[in-house]
This record gives C-alpha cells, sequence and structure tokens, in this order.
C-alpha cells in the first residue's frame, strides 16, 4: 500500500474521529482539561503514531522506537487518546484523567507508558527533544526525535534558542510539527502577540519548512515524508482549526480549556465528531 | 596565617578531575555556555569535541539540551557561572532536570561575594536558595580544591541531578587529603567543645583562623557542611548537643541558605541552642578588588565572627 493511497487515509480519518471522542471523554469524565489545542492537533499526533512513517511499537513503547516529544503539555488529552488506542494503557482509564493517584497527569507526564518527557511549562520541549536528536547523532542511532510545539508557544524566547541550536548541529534526525491553530489562552494570537511568518523565521534560522492544512492526512505525511529526507531540521508548519470538529467551539478561544461541558452537549458534540466536520 | 596557606583554584580542580574522569568514562558530556576557559574545560573539549557540547549564551536551552542528553544514558555538566545556572534556567533545570529525572549536573562558578571586582550581577547569593528547594535535586558547596575533585568524582558516579557551586579565586586548601567524601556526610575539620560552627565554601577557612586566634581560650567546633543537601543531620546534631552553641558561616543570603536549613533542621529536632547566622542578610553585593573587603563589609570576616563568638560564649 503506498504511503498516500486512499484506504490509508481513510484510516486515518476514522481513528482521528475516534480518537476526537476520546479527547471529548477525557474532557466531560474530568470536567476539566484543554479542548481548543488537543482538537486542533489530534489529525498530527495521529498521523506520527499510526501512519507507519515512524516506528511506535504496539503494546507497550520499546528503546527501538522513534521519539515523540509533546512540548505544549496542555495538550495531553490528545496523546494519551493516542497512547490509549496504542494499546499501552487501557483507554477506559482516559475517564480518569486529572484525578487524584490517576497515572493521567493534567499535563502530559512520564507516569504514562509511552511519554518520555513531562511537560507543561510551555518553551522547553523542543531543547529537550534537541538533546535527544543531537544524542542519537552522536551514537549513530538512526532515529527521529518528532516535537509538537504550539504556535503561542513560539512566543518563549527559549524555542528560538533551540531553533538556532539545532541548526549548528545540523539535527535533520529532528521534526518540530507547529499546531498553528492561531489561538491562546487570551485571546488570538495576533492579539496577543503576533508571530508574522513563522515558516520564514524558520528557514532564516536555518531549517527546512513545510507548510500543510494540518487535517488533511495527504499533506501531513507528504510533509512527514520529505522531513525524513532533508538534510536539514524541519519545521512542519501545520495550519490547524482551533477545537476542529466541534462547531460551536472552533475558532472560540474561550474554548482553550472547558470545566463544565453539560450532558446536552457533551451528546451534541459526540454527534458532530462522529459525523465529522 | 593567611600568607603561609597553600592557595588552589577549585576551578582548576573541577576542570581537571572532569577531564580526568571523561577518559574512563565514556558518558561524560559537558554542555558549555561559552565559557569553557573560565571553567577550566579547554582541555576536555579538545580531548573530547565530540562530548563537548557548546550551546552559546543561552543557558535555558543548553539545560534543556542536557536533560535530552541525559535520558539517553549520558552524565551530562552544564557548566557556566552560578548567576546564569542556575538563575536565568531555573524553570528549566525544575521541569527538565528534576521533574523529569534528568541526570544532569549544574555547575555554577563565581559564587558569592569571592566574585569580588565583578559586582553585584555577578556576586550569586541565591543559588543554594534556588537549588535547596528543588525536589530530586542534591547541592554541594565544596571548601577548597581538593574537595572539589573529590565532590565532582562522587556526582559523576551518582545518577542524580546535583548542583555544585564553586567560586572564582584561588583559596587556601585546607582539606585533609585523606578524606574521601560522600554524599550526605559533613566533615568534623577540628573537634572542639564550647562552639559549633557550621559553614560551606572557602569562607570556613575563617573559622580555622578563629581557632588560631582564641588558642587554649576556647575549644571550638568546625563542620564543613558541603553537602547542603542531603545534609548530615545525624553529625550535626551530634556537635550541637555536645556544644549547645551554634554559628552559621556562609557567603550566600541568609535566606534560604545553609543557615536556615539548619535551623529548621534544630527546630524539627526540639534542639533550642543560641545561634548566630553571618550570611548576606537581605542585601546585593557590590564591586571590590579584593573580596576581603567585601567580607568586612558584610559581616563576613574575622573579625566578625570572632565577636559572634564572644557573643555566645
Amino acid at each position: 500500500m503506498s504511503l498516500f493511497s486512499n484506504p490509508k487515509i481513510k484510516k486515518l480519518q476514522k481513528l482521528s474521529k475516534r480518537l476526537r471522542k476520546h479527547i471529548l471523554d477525557i474532557n466531560y469524565y474530568s470536567q476539566s482539561s484543554h479542548l481548543g489545542g488537543p482538537l486542533s492537533s489530534i489529525d498530527l499526533i495521529n498521523t506520527v503514531y499510526f501512519s507507519d512513517l515512524f516506528s511506535f511499537s504496539d503494546s507497550q513503547p520499546s528503546a527501538k522506537d522513534d521519539r515523540f516529544i509533546l512540548s505544549a503539555g496542555h495538550l495531553c488529552p490528545a496523546l494519551y487518546a493516542v497512547l490509549s488506542v496504542k494499546n499501552y494503557f487501557s483507554v477506559s482509564k482516559l475517564k480518569t484523567y486529572s484525578q487524584f493517584k490517576s497515572i493521567l497527569q493534567g499535563h502530559v507526564s512520564t507516569d504514562v507508558p509511552g511519554v518520555s518527557y513531562s511537560s507543561g511549562s510551555l518553551g522547553q520541549g523542543l531543547s529537550f527533544a534537541t538533546g535527544l536528536a543531537l544524542a542519537d547523532k552522536i551514537d549513530h542511532k538512526k532515529k527521529f526525535t518528532i516535537c509538537l510545539t504550539s504556535d503561542a508557544e513560539h512566543q518563549e524566547g527559549q524555542i528560538w534558542e533551540a531553533v538556532t541550536f539545532a541548526n549548528k548541529y545540523n539535527l535533520n534526525n529532528l521534526i518540530n510539527i507547529v499546531d498553528n491553530n492561531k489561538y491562546q489562552i487570551d485571546g488570538a494570537v495576533d492579539d496577543i502577540m503576533p508571530l508574522e511568518d513563522l515558516g520564514a523565521k524558520y528557514i532564516h534560522f536555518g531549517w527546512s519548512v513545510k507548510e500543510v492544512n494540518g487535517h488533511d492526512f495527504k499533506q501531513i505525511l507528504r510533509a512527514f515524508k520529505q522531513a525524513t529526507q532533508s538534510i536539514r531540521p524541519t519545521a512542519i508548519i501545520a495550519h490547524t482549526t482551533f477545537a476542529k470538529g466541534v462547531s460551536f467551539m472552533q475558532h472560540d478561544y474561550h474554548y482553550h480549556d472547558l470545566k463544565n461541558l453539560s450532558s446536552k452537549l457533551y451528546q451534541q458534540t459526540v454527534k458532530e465528531i462522529s459525523q465529522g466536520l | 596565617m593567611k600568607n603561609k596557606t597553600k592557595l588552589a583554584s577549585i576551578r582548576q580542580a573541577f576542570g581537571d578531575t572532569l577531564t580526568a574522569l571523561a577518559s574512563k568514562n565514556k558518558n561524560i558530556f559537558v554542555v558549555s555556555v561559552d565559557l569553557k576557559s573560565s571553567l577550566k574545560l579547554t582541555k576536555f573539549a579538545q580531548k573530547f569535541p565530540h562530548r563537548f557540547i557548546e550551546a552559546g549564551v543561552a543557558e535555558n536551552n543548553a539545560t534543556g539540551v542536557a536533560a535530552g542528553l541525559a535520558k539517553t544514558g549520558k552524565t551530562v555538566f552544564v557548566a557556566s557561572f552560578s548567576c546564569f545556572s542556575p538563575a536565568i534556567n531555573w524553570a528549566v533545570i525544575k521541569q527538565s532536570i528534576c521533574y523529569n529525572h534528568a541526570n544532569v549536573k549544574i555547575v555554577g562558578s563565581h559564587a558569592g561575594l569571592m566574585s569580588g571586582a565583578l559586582g553585584a550581577t555577578h556576586q550569586m547569593l541565591e543559588d543554594i536558595a534556588l537549588m535547596r528547594v528543588l525536589p530530586n535535586m542534591e547541592v554541594f558547596s565544596p571548601a577548597d580544591a581538593t574537595e572539589t575533585a573529590k565532590i565532582t568524582t562522587a556526582i559523576s558516579h551518582s545518577r542524580r541531578p546535583a548542583y555544585l557551586r564553586l567560586v572564582r579565586p584561588d583559596t587556601p586548601l585546607f582539606f585533609p587529603p585523606k578524606l574521601s567524601f560522600t554524599i550526605g556526610k559533613s566533615h568534623i575539620l577540628q573537634l572542639g567543645q564550647d562552639l559549633t560552627i557550621i559553614g560551606h565554601g572557602p569562607i570556613l577557612d575563617t573559622a580555622l583562623q578563629a581557632q588560631v586566634k582564641l588558642k587554649n581560650k576556647l575549644s571550638l567546633e568546625i563542620i564543613n557542611a558541603s553537602s547542603i543537601k542531603p545534609l548530615d543531620q545525624k553529625t550535626i546534631l551530634h556537635s550541637l548537643k555536645k556544644t549547645g552553641k551554634l554559628i552559621v558561616v556562609e557567603d550566600h543570603q541568609k535566606i534560604g541558605g545553609l543557615g536556615e536549613a539548619i535551623a529548621h533542621l534544630l527546630l524539627e529536632s526540639n534542639l533550642s541552642v543560641p545561634f548566630i547566622h553571618l550570611a548576606v542578610d537581605n542585601q546585593f553585593g557590590q564591586s571590590a578588588k579584593d573580596y576581603s573587603k567585601l567580607y568586612q563589609h558584610y559581616d563576613l570576616d574575622l573579625d566578625s565572627l570572632l565577636r559572634a563568638i564572644k557573643k555566645l560564649t
């Protein structure tokens, strides 16, 4: 089956519906959690783990696996959903998100099988991913390190320190996916602190850049494929829809996180997601 | 007295020891932030170019990169000035190193008023407070070059995060070469009966000078608490039960320093003793080519210590 075959794309699309349902369940049963970002980034994380472009073992993580670092730790409902579908832990655990003694911490944590970096304070994960990628180069390990950052996270100076560093050490085994959903906790990125042309910035810092629609699996797959063949570190600027899949949440920054999803609205969102927006 | 004492560089001891250790241990890495010559790591960089990572003047990223390297099984030393690391990068040390259990050693040189001419921005007086408070972090402040070599070796064998505090000038050699260093153990530099002086770093030399001055009038017990965290509670409590009087001396802020840690230990142990804490009291430092002028100004010199001893005895 070719990388971009229709059955493969359909499989990813179908899986994303299931993963979005899990993200909503996490939110509904915990009556907390972030939503806008997990729903905008889920197609990207889905593709990392389930497209066969990268190596992530089933049932339990293995030392041979490629590496995925979720720098934007608040997007963890998306990663937890993916790892449960990978069978790293039971899907039923998702309902325990952020509860006392649950392994599913409110921000991404290595307590969860398959998570290799605990995060929550923005701007740090790309440096950590850079360290892993550098170690793999030094140790002659053929692995990819894929980092996922948010667009607003690029307001943190440390991101640009890491971008500068990855260029110096020529880390073409490093891929940074930017979930460019254009919103952050208090409003639109353009209002809070405009980032201008992120792709152009990365190019000036010496990286390869691929710009994609972050919900179009064909585009995502093509960008990943090209990133694995790049002679430089690659930034994939994924233009996404904030809270993708739920009509009344999309493009509304108030759904950055949600603490009171009613039973009625939950039913509505589940229905919308199953239909695919 | 001071003129007769042999001086040696704590930074040189660190750089030479780490370079020697790295010859045997291929897992030892250095992440530098443009201060390799000052941290005496030029030889390390020449001998092990693939294990010397230069991150430029960017402490946050350097610390995150170190954590990533460490999680692949390496022992990583981040070498900088203490006023930058652990100051600028504290949040990265907390999350990327301590919370993620990364085997990274933060080496902060130029600590305390001893940085002298460099002035307040470079006289790090808050590093111990910043590092003591972090879960999983251990904190060490060697008294001289001999002990620096021993602590550097000890932390290179440990898999836990650590902070190693170094100073700029050459300082008196007084740590007995025969003594080994064990994490969590302090050393009694001198046994005594009348009063306990506890400190860390080269300023302990002042306590030894005080004993010389007081000759047979008083017998001081002088404890080197270079393992600030974990603290050697047993040795400290044992000494204070014996002498019943305490002076803690340190080139650091009073707030968050060794003195506060010991005061807390005493209260928790229901042990009440007269206590004077000689440390910088909620102030910034300032420039002076000769740091002894600063020690006089901030009441950390021999006269200040003798006054404190007199007050308690």
